[in-house]
């Protein structure tokens, strides 16, 4: 690659001092004159009729000034897509799942606001519930929606090729059933909002998200109230995962809580309420059968899946879609059939997490390893027999552009020594691999595309105005560096506004892994329009033409002969004089089909690239106590291309803890009767730095042909990868091969219990 | 309830709070002298994220009642840098890419300061110990240990 700057240097990231200082400002951190506490009233109950709510009482409490329940936000209903809008943000008829938001008050104080949620008095009818996929699916089961007969929310169903033909010339073939419970994100910061809204008809609002624009549209919505009249502010994030994407019914509380009592207000999420009422990630049984010949090369593969999606659609049809476009992406298949269901039950919602669908991308993996059992052949080997190579396309017609899939096998493998360790390893030691592949973008309509913004002082300083958010992976550090790369600017140069949505133009969000890719592209063209202007000016001065010019080091100069050079200053002066423009606009939209649709038509490009990730990780099994030491993880991902590789070690290495450590060790959700018994910190265990093994990290480029100096996708991979890798090492070490994840000690001892006394086969 | 006065030496300055008994330390320094910089994640003294330091030491201020802590030194991480001089520990974390989202990073900083001022050549074994009250849910903690590692007189071993 060219001779950068600041592209490709593990720079500080831009943010972090104020992180470092508290002077960072989370949502929760906000504190406005007059500002009122916010408390919402949840259901008990997993399913019941909302017979009447009485809030006379809470209503005259010293000290509440609203109280709000659906009356006041109308009986409208959310849905990401058209086919899905099945939420009310207060409900009027009937709750689905305890924890439910049923109404809600503002306070002087929180003591006060909490007094008053117990003088709302809700009249409830119970009804039956149902709190786990096959009692769901029973005929005969109380219905959660009406218009959804046998609770089935989405049904996505994909046919490639001729399957049952493919099983037919197979060698071997093999079907098993995995499964998996729901995780919680745990992000750092509790959900928080903070709203205002003025007698002009304005709503001021700040929340974690990951999109802003995402946000906007659904209060304007519901508010009733024109979009740019809603403003998203920027607020500092502490993590997303996929959990903050969608309008949470906290935000449209605040902002009617907002409205009705004429003040700020802010509503503050406990942990609890954090695990219970934001987003969990779905539970799921695959059943995965899988055919191959006799190199093990995969011919036929038929999945059916069925995700516990809780009480309401949220982002349905694409949580449905993504495990299994991950796994078409990774591996090769020829002939294909997924079947793949959402069912609603009596729980909280589910929403896309970061290593969405454990049980399928686990099941996907442990069953190729078995596979290979059987025909004699390595895990490593049979995942390069059937890795992903450049310039295909998945068996959904999506164009691969660039592809490392086997060069991360190779790297890995390398690295972490399998050779020498597979099939070596002492007893209950064990060794294993996951590969995975991540999008890069959705389709996502009219919200698609970014645009950038760049408008130059008069030092020849910038000001770079653009949509993307930061959930903490990087993102504003990424716009500046791009940036200042092109305009040759310091980053002290360049003054950011972004996150916005009063002043930054659309932008699709922090969503889908496309910040860098789509919105990152849109700053440098922006940038690049603004030096195209800026080297016209020059070129008249220096008298050189254009392409002969270079911008570097806040100059213009002849490459050729680097003493005659005219400062930005001095460029951006003669502009300003002359009445000229240069400020810089970019925008970028990615190269998808805009037709191809969840549902009704999963074909044609997905996304512009794709990420390919594989992690290998070695174990070591206490066969007394089934704790898993974990001794070395080696993670290797193609991204392209790494315009700051600090940042993207620190990807991986969180998504490790958070896909391997935590998703394959320790982390689900335990219930009783549709009520979540950990939702706390003390009882969901997310890893601490004592449980945390040693990394390797390894970065692949493939200089992707339309990301930003070849970026892409950067981490995704690494977290889904390392729950298949982790899995795969566990059933390595005890030679048992388990089928329900997380590998929680008990699981272990009992697999290893069976195998002694000859119960189980592997 | 009544409310008490209570006097509260904060970063080297004194504080003079009316407020009732039942308050949390983690409340009155954010609610009531808006030092936001430490964070609430759990609010029940597992995650860390409320960490300040007592006399040097690290503790859980959504844990202790205000008036549990009268008569001693308080430092949040407000009170870590000097003017615009940063501490090393601040420095380090920024330099080794140990701050992602930043949520956890306050309690964090102030755990690893108080570590090297007690201890200034911890073991990689010791820095991880020393750190596994305080929950981080972006970073998998290898560029945290990195960072206070740089700072442990015993080098980066
Ligand atoms: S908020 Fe105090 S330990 Fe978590
Ligand atoms: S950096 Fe996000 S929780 Fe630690």
């Amino acid at each position: 690659m060219g001779d950068f700057s600041l592209i490709g240097k593990s720079m500080k990231r831009i943010d972090t001092p104020l992180k470092a200082t508290g002077q960072a400002r989370f949502s929760s951190d906000l504190m406005l004159p007059r500002m009122l506490i916010g408390k919402v009233l949840r259901s008990p109950h997993a399913h019941a009729k909302i017979l009447e709510i009485d809030i006379s009482k809470a209503e005259k409490l010293q000290g509440v000034k609203a109280v709000i329940t659906a009356k006041d936000t109308c009986a409208d209903k959310w849905g990401v897509f058209r086919y899905t809008q099945d939420q009310q943000f207060l409900p009027t008829d009937k709750v689905r799942y305890v924890g439910e938001e049923v109404a809600a008050v503002a306070a002087v104080d929180e003591d006060t606001a909490i007094q008053a949620l117990k003088l709302i008095k809700v009249e409830y009818e119970e009804l039956p519930a149902v709190f786990d996929i096959k009692s769901a699916l029973e005929s005969g089961a109380p219905l959660i929606h009406q218009d959804h007969p046998g609770n089935i929310n989405i049904h996505v169903n994909i046919d490639v090729g001729d399957v049952v033909k493919g099983f037919g010339e197979s060698y071997c073939v093999r079907e098993d059933t995995f499964t998996a419970p729901e995780d919680s994100y745990f992000q750092g910061e509790p959900y928080a909002v903070v709203a205002q809204y003025d007698h002009t008809g304005s709503l001021e609002i700040w929340m974690p998200n990951a999109g802003p624009h995402l946000k906007a549209k659904p209060l304007s919505n519901v508010l009733k109230i024109p979009l740019n009249k809603v403003r998203v502010r920027k607020i500092a994030i502490g993590g997303a995962f996929g959990g903050r994407s969608e309008i949470s019914p906290a935000d449209v509380i605040c902002a009617f809580l907002a409205r009705k009592s004429q003040r700020p207000v802010k509503l503050v999420y406990t942990r609890e309420e954090n695990s219970i009422a934001t987003r969990q990630a779905h539970s799921m049984i695959a059943t995965i059968k899988t055919g191959v010949n006799k190199e093990g090369r995969v011919i036929s593969r038929d999945i059916t899946c069925h995700m516990d999606g809780g009480a309401y659609s949220s982002t349905g049809p694409i949580a449905v879609s993504v495990p299994f476009l991950c796994m078409e992406q990774a591996y090769q298949m020829e002939n294909v059939r997924y079947n793949g269901y959402r069912v609603f039950t009596n729980k909280p919602i589910r929403g896309m997490f970061r290593t969405h669908g454990r049980a399928f991308a686990c099941g996907v993996d442990l069953q190729l390893d078995m596979i290979g059992q059987e025909l004699g052949i390595n895990p490593l080997e049979m995942r390069l027999r059937n890795a992903r190579k450049v310039g295909e396309f998945t068996p959904t017609k999506s164009y691969v552009a660039s592809c490392g899939m086997t060069e991360t096998i190779l790297k890995a493998g390398e690295k972490a020594g399998w050779n020498e360790k597979w099939g070596k390893l002492p007893p209950y030691h064990g060794i294993g691999i996951g590969c995975n592949s991540v999008q890069t973008g959705f389709p996502m309509g009219i919200r698609g595309g970014s645009q950038a913004f760049i408008k130059f002082n008069e030092e020849g300083g910038i000001t770079v105005i653009t949509g993307i958010v930061d959930n903490g992976q990087g993102n504003d550090n990424m716009i500046v560096q791009i940036a200042a790369e092109e305009l040759g600017l310091g980053v002290c140069d360049v003054q950011l506004i972004n996150a916005d949505t009063e002043v930054t133009p659309s932008d699709p969000g922090s969503y889908s892994m496309c910040e860098t890719f789509i919105g990152g592209n849109a700053v440098r063209l922006a940038a690049q329009d603004a030096k195209n202007k800026l080297l016209k000016i020059a070129s008249e001065a220096l008298k050189a033409s254009p392409d002969e010019l270079t911008v570097k080091d806040r100059k213009i100069y002849i490459e050729k002969s680097p003493n005659k050079s005219i400062s930005l200053s001095k460029i951006i002066r003669i502009a300003l004089s002359r009445n000229e423009s240069i400020s810089g606009e970019g925008s970028y939209w990615p190269k998808v089909d805009s037709k191809r649709e969840w549902v009704e038509n999963p074909s044609g490009q997905l996304s512009e690239t794709f990420s390919f990730g594989t992690v290998i990780t070695e174990v070591k099994v206490d066969p007394e106590t089934g704790k898993v030491d974990v001794l070395e993880v080696t993670a290797a991902q193609d991204v392209g291309y790494a315009l700051n590789p600090k940042v993207i070690e620190g990807q991986f290495e969180g998504g490790i803890a958070m896909g391997g450590q935590g998703g394959m060790l320790s982390e689900y959700i335990l219930w009783y009767n549709g009520r979540v018994l950990n939702p706390d910190q003390l009882d969901y265990m997310v890893p601490l730095a004592i449980d945390m093994p040693r990394i390797n990290n390894i970065i692949v480029e493939t200089i992707d042909p339309n990301g930003p100096y070849g970026a892409k996708e950067a981490g995704m991979s690494i977290a889904m990868s390392a729950a298949q890798a982790y899995c795969g090492a566990i059933c390595n070490a005890i030679g048992v091969n388990i089928k329900e994840f997380p590998l929680t000690p008990d699981k272990i001892l009992n697999a290893i219990e069976k195998k002694v006394k000859g119960e189980q086969n592997p | 309830m009544k409310k008490i006065m209570l006097t509260l030496k904060i970063n080297g300055d004194k504080y003079e709070i009316i407020t009732y008994p039942n308050r949390t330390l983690l409340e009155i320094l954010r609610d009531d002298l808006l030092l936001t910089g430490t964070k609430e994640s759990c609010g029940e003294g597992a995650c860390g994220a409320c960490t300040v330091l007592l006399d040097g030491l690290p503790v859980r201020s959504c844990l202790l009642l205000a008036t549990e802590v009268k008569n001693k030194e308080i430092t949040t991480i407000e009170g870590l840098a000097k003017g615009e001089k940063l501490d090393p520990v601040q420095e380090s974390f920024i330099e080794h890419h140990a701050i992602q989202c930043g949520f956890c990073s306050p309690g964090m900083i102030l755990t690893a300061h108080s570590l090297l001022n007690h201890n200034p050549a911890p073991t990689e074994e010791e820095i991880r110990f020393a750190i596994s009250g305080n929950v981080c849910r972006c970073t998998g903690y290898a560029k945290i240990v990195e960072a206070v590692k740089a700072l442990s007189k015993r080098g980066r071993e």
